[in-house]
């Protein structure tokens, strides 16, 4: 016999309140199963993630691959006779779950509730005006410009130690939770499914070539236009990643200063990328806004991580514009509005949305190794 | 009256063109003696109907013959007032299903034979009025009854309502609040309210109410029954013109499910009622009665003894609903309360539907499909163990109270039981019945009828108590004439639907009384003047009709010998077709009649050309047999249908007397019987296959097959069974060879 389960209503109400307002409504007759794409053929899933729902099943619902598994396509939603939507119950519990697996838990509950909205964005603020004031900029100090007498950013606020301590610092404490976090998961996983394939790292190389290749979205047919803008995203996202990369390699190994010549590759490439970005999460927006009926709108945690990766992308473009025009008060501004973006980006990635590609991923790789997915490779050969 | 018959043969609808309209006139006018005899090429037209009319008026016919058509069409043209008519429906039978020309003719000719034989055997009844008063019985004061009450109060006519309780309302009383009537947009809970309904009844003027008082007798029949009312030891009689019954229900005894749940054992294990019963003393505070703690989480068991064969075998129809409105006593107010409701299914008929929906949108509200099987205690927690739920695994529920949602008992179960008993041990002898009688506590009866056939309303076996109404066409007339039974005592239903039990109650006690006064049959020959006067003088007080009467009209004196209640009858004629020495006969109806017709039906002398009589049931067999006509299917030329009134009124001298005249076969078409009877005599097709069943008797003394009379079911709607039972039938005749007396 399995444990006994005990229902608990209290976690069902969290997770009406996270978005999960359509929980009720199910009544179990399995239709978002049927037209699942990504649901494998045993066990299949969004059907009992309802019901473990509707019971409150904390440990049901979260030691489960299966509510990562799901990307949130909406066929189940678009389907639903009782309008029930599953897929926004599901979106409900994995924001639950980040919450409750990155720690720490304040800066969750600051991500999750737009009451902290200001307050999240205040303190990448404050941080940089403070840097602003100790360089003197508000008491009078004449902002530098480059070496060769152009507006220059890496004057403004050289990236050693005004960027790269604070940015290293985030990063460092994004990594660090998302270590705990995955760490967590991985071992609640583990405890509820056997893993039955040795080689993890295949696992993980299949799991790449999955998201890279993007086989997940493909299958959704509500709304068949997310594949390219989240794609887009994606792309862009590794693409600034790289320009981030090169960046660093002329900034400290060659020691070549920015702003570089807009043909070098690394502006090539960081431009490539930042129109992508700033497309694929326009089309994001007007996917989501045309299929709020069918699929549901989502929810404000959605819409925050929407929202910075805008910022991040338009402050970025806007400040290259600028700092090109040489419109000197307008472009430091937009380039301390494009730091203040990156920095809740990157601070807050282990508790906002963006978390959903670790614990995806890892969710994917652990599907793997316990072979959960074998009736949907058959689909996806079919 | 002298009589005088006028025969009136139609020659539209294709009967003139293949039917010899003459060589029938001359039949009619020489050999049947036939005083007038008139053909019309349509005789439904104005001209037609005249000409009986003119009849009518000038020649002083008043016995008619109408050959034509069926009686179930053209009803208004052929109504004449005053006069015997008789429809021979020559076009459906002999027109539409026979297929030569020649058998048309010979069809034609034996209908309108028998149709006139019908004629002169005819009396015109009179009808039978004696004095009555019109005003009703009704039994129960709760929500059923009152409504009733009102009901028939507010359409003029006096009402007598007896409660055994002291005050008015009955269950309704005890409820703390109830599912919303109207929309749920002003919430999901409703006051019971029941004052008004309270003050409209003790206030009205026509409506006398008798609180803590029972029926200590009723004797009579409707429009003169003798009602004995007793309160605090002193009794009255009075006379009532009709009865309605709503005595409701009873909470199944919760006792019994110890076992399964726990009752008794746990003190925080309670019924739906106790459940109710908390609420409304705490005001919607829900304590449990271990250690008065108000609960924040309650778990419901739904079918509690229900749906169970080995409890109650029946859904109760309102338990699902009073679960989901007493979960919204848990979580209404407090947020942070959970009602969890375990069904096996969630019955929510019709807009209840909506009620369902809102529970299941209430977040403090938990639905789940599954089965308890087991109930225990951890300090002072229940733990209710869950199977066969959608999670697909063994669960186990932590509450703080479980509420069992058991089912509906009518008040009628007990007396029955009682005498189901009683008749058993009879039945073993006279010293088990005294035995019975010494051993078992009697329980309280209610009516106290002083009929021959008991003291209750009778049941249905396989009814689980309720009282036995016809339900798939009369729900609110029980096999009592003038006694209707209303609410949870008929069927297990919720409030609203035993208001509208109690509006149509309320109409069919008004009905009653007032074709009682006019001296017509009650229901559901509602035109029926006729009834049935036997000739006692020949009565051998064998008392088959006392028994057999489905709606006890017949009571005996102390020699067995019969004494009719006619306003008990319903002219059903079983008792006719029950007598042995054939005394009972209607002015219009009677073994005489039938008899005579059977034996003019034309037996051909030939070997190959058989004849059959089929004895069919008017109600529904030959109606089917007319769809049948309508939808042309073709029947074998050997048949001659015959309508009785019902299966029950046939008599066994008739199948004896038509097999012997060389008659080939007797075919017989009744209703449905047994649990889902479709009779609407209830009993009649039932008592008919049971006086076959000693027709081997006759068989036997006459030396013929067994299977030369048989007889089917046919439900209203099954007419295409009618050919094939006919062919079917038709091919054992073959089978069996000529009937020997052939010729005779």
């Amino acid at each position: 016999m399995d444990k006994p389960v005990r229902p608990d209503l209290q976690f069902a109400k969290e997770i009406i309140k996270a978005g999960g307002e359509s929980l009720k409504k199910c009544y179990q007759c399995s239709t978002c199963t049927v037209v699942c794409s990504l649901a494998p053929e045993d066990n299949p899933f969004p059907r009992k993630e309802m019901l473990y729902a509707q019971w409150g099943l904390k440990e049901k619902l979260y030691k489960n691959p299966d509510i990562w598994l799901c990307h949130h396509c909406g066929d189940c939603t678009a389907y639903c006779p009782r309008g029930a939507k599953p897929g926004e119950v599901l979106g409900a519990v994995r924001k639950l779950m980040i919450k409750d697996y990155s720690p720490p838990k304040f800066l969750a509950n600051w991500v999750a509730d737009p009451k902290y909205l200001l307050l999240i964005f205040l303190i990448p603020i404050l941080l940089f005006m403070g840097e602003l004031f100790l360089l003197g900029y508000f008491s009078g100090t004449e902002i530098p410009r480059g070496d060769n007498g152009e507006m220059a950013y890496s004057a403004f606020l050289p990236a050693v130690p005004w960027i790269d301590l604070p940015f290293m610092a985030v990063a460092g404490f994004a990594v660090i939770c998302f270590y705990l976090g995955v760490k967590k998961y991985w071992l609640d996983l583990a405890s509820q499914y056997e893993i039955k394939r040795k080689d993890i790292y295949n696992c993980i190389y299949e799991t790449i070539k999955d998201i890279l290749l993007h086989k997940k979205f493909q299958l959704c047919t509500t709304n068949k236009s997310r594949y390219s803008a989240h794609i887009l995203v994606l792309y862009a996202f590794i693409g600034l990643g790289i320009t981030t990369g090169i960046a660093a390699f002329y900034e400290w190994v060659l020691h070549w200063k920015s702003p570089y010549p807009q043909t070098n590759i690394v502006k090539i490439i960081g431009n490539i990328s930042g129109i992508a970005l700033i497309v694929g999460i326009f089309l994001v927006i007007v996917n989501r806004s045309k299929n709020a009926a069918k699929q549901g709108i989502g929810s404000y945690f959605d819409w925050l991580l929407i929202f910075i990766i805008a910022g991040v992308g338009v402050t970025g473009f806007l400040a290259q514009l600028l700092r090109l025009a040489e419109i000197e008060t307008l472009g430091y501004a937009s380039y301390v509005a494009h730091l203040v973006f990156v920095f809740t980006l990157f601070t807050y990635a282990p508790h906002s949305k963006m978390a959903h590609m670790v614990y995806r991923a890892t969710a994917m790789v652990f599907a793997k190794a316990a072979l959960r997915e074998e009736g949907v490779k058959k689909q996806e050969a079919a | 009256m002298e009589k005088k018959i006028g025969l009136y043969i139609c020659k539209g609808c294709g009967i003139g063109d293949v039917v010899n309209t003459e060589k029938i006139v001359n039949i009619a006018k020489n050999a049947l003696r036939v005083p007038v005899v008139a053909e019309s090429d349509v005789l439904c037209s104005k001209e037609g109907v005249d000409l009986i009319k003119k009849d009518i008026a000038e020649q002083g016919v008043n016995s008619i013959v109408i050959a034509g058509c069926s009686p179930r069409v053209k009803t208004e043209e052929f109504n004449f007032p005053g006069c015997f008519v008789e429809r021979v429906p020559v076009r459906e039978l002999a027109i539409w299903t026979i297929e030569t020309d020649e058998e048309k003719q010979l069809a034609a000719e034996d209908y309108i034979k028998m149709g006139v034989i019908k004629a002169q055997k005819a009396d015109i009844p009179e009808p039978y009025v004696i004095e009555i008063v019109k005003n009703v019985l009704v039994v129960g004061g709760g929500v059923s009854g009152m409504t009733a009450a009102l009901e028939v109060a507010n359409c003029g006519y006096e009402v007598v309502l007896v409660e055994k309780e002291s005050e008015l309302g009955g269950f309704a009383r005890k409820l703390y609040k109830k599912v919303p009537t109207d929309d749920y947009s002003k919430g999901v809970l409703a006051d019971v309210n029941l004052e008004p309904l309270i003050n409209n009844v003790t206030t009205h003027p026509k409506i006398k109410v008798y609180t803590s008082s029972r029926i200590e007798k009723i004797d009579g029949q409707p429009g003169d029954f003798d009602v004995t009312i007793s309160k605090n030891g002193s009794s009255e009689t009075i006379k009532i013109g009709a009865i309605i019954q709503a005595t409701g229900w009873k909470p199944y005894d919760a006792k019994k499910l110890a076992k399964k749940y726990g009752y008794g054992k746990f003190k925080d294990v309670v019924t739906n009622f106790e459940f109710e019963e908390i609420a409304k003393n705490n005001n919607g505070v829900i304590k449990r009665p271990s250690d008065q703690r108000v609960v924040t989480s309650v778990l419901f068991i739904q079918c509690a003894g229900q749906r169970d064969s080995e409890h109650i075998p029946y859904c109760s129809g309102m338990c699902c609903t009073t679960s989901l409105k007493q979960a919204r006593y848990v979580t209404d107010g407090n947020p942070d309360a959970a009602a969890m409701i375990i069904y096996k299914d969630m019955r929510t008929p019709g807009k209840l539907e909506y009620y369902y929906k809102e529970a299941q949108n209430t977040p403090g509200v938990m639905l789940a499909k599954g089965e308890v099987t087991a109930i225990r205690e951890e300090y002072d927690k229940l733990i209710v163990t869950v199977e066969d739920s959608l999670l697909g695994q063994k669960t186990d529920i932590e509450t703080e109270m479980v509420v069992l949602a058991t089912g509906m008992v009518p008040t009628t179960k007990e007396p029955q039981d009682y005498l189901i008993g009683l008749s058993q041990a009879a039945a073993k002898g006279d010293e088990e019945k005294a035995k019975y009688l010494e051993t078992t506590k009697k329980p309280e009866f209610i009516l106290n009828l002083g009929y021959r056939q008991g003291p209750e309303l009778p049941f249905l076996e396989g009814g689980f108590g309720f009282v036995d109404s016809n339900f798939i066409c009369f729900q609110y007339e029980t096999r009592r004439t003038g006694i209707y039974a209303i609410g949870p005592v008929r069927q297990p239903m919720n409030m609203t639907e035993a208001q509208e039990d109690a509006r149509g109650a309320a109409l069919k006690a008004i009905q009653c009384i007032e074709h009682v006064a006019k001296g017509i049959a009650v229901h559901p020959r509602a035109w029926d003047t006729s009834f049935p006067e036997p000739n006692l003088t020949k009565c051998t007080a064998c008392k088959r009709c006392t028994e057999e009467c489905p709606f006890g009209a017949i009571d005996e004196d102390e020699k067995g010998i019969p004494f009719y209640k006619p306003n008990r009858c319903r002219r059903c004629g079983t008792c006719m077709g029950a007598c042995p020495e054939r005394i009972v006969a209607f002015k219009d109806y009677n073994v005489d009649m039938l008899g005579t017709m059977m034996k003019n039906v034309s037996v051909p002398s030939e070997d190959d050309k058989p004849r059959i009589i089929v004895l069919c049931c008017e109600n529904d067999a030959f109606p089917a047999t007319e769809t049948a006509a309508l939808k042309r299917l073709k029947l074998d030329p050997a048949v001659r249908f015959i309508q009785l009134r019902c299966l029950g009124s046939m008599n066994l001298v008739w199948i004896a007397d038509a097999l012997s005249r060389g008659v080939d076969g007797m075919l017989l078409l009744g209703c449905k019987f047994g649990e889902n009877y479709q009779c609407h005599f209830a009993k009649g097709s039932e008592l008919a296959k049971y006086r076959l069943g000693k027709v081997q008797e006759t068989l036997d003394r006459l030396q013929l097959e067994s299977d030369r009379v048989q007889m089917f079911e046919l439900a209203i709607d099954e007419y295409w069974r009618v050919p094939q039972i006919i062919n079917e039938f038709m091919d054992k005749i073959r089978e069996i060879g000529p009937n020997p007396f052939k010729g005779f």
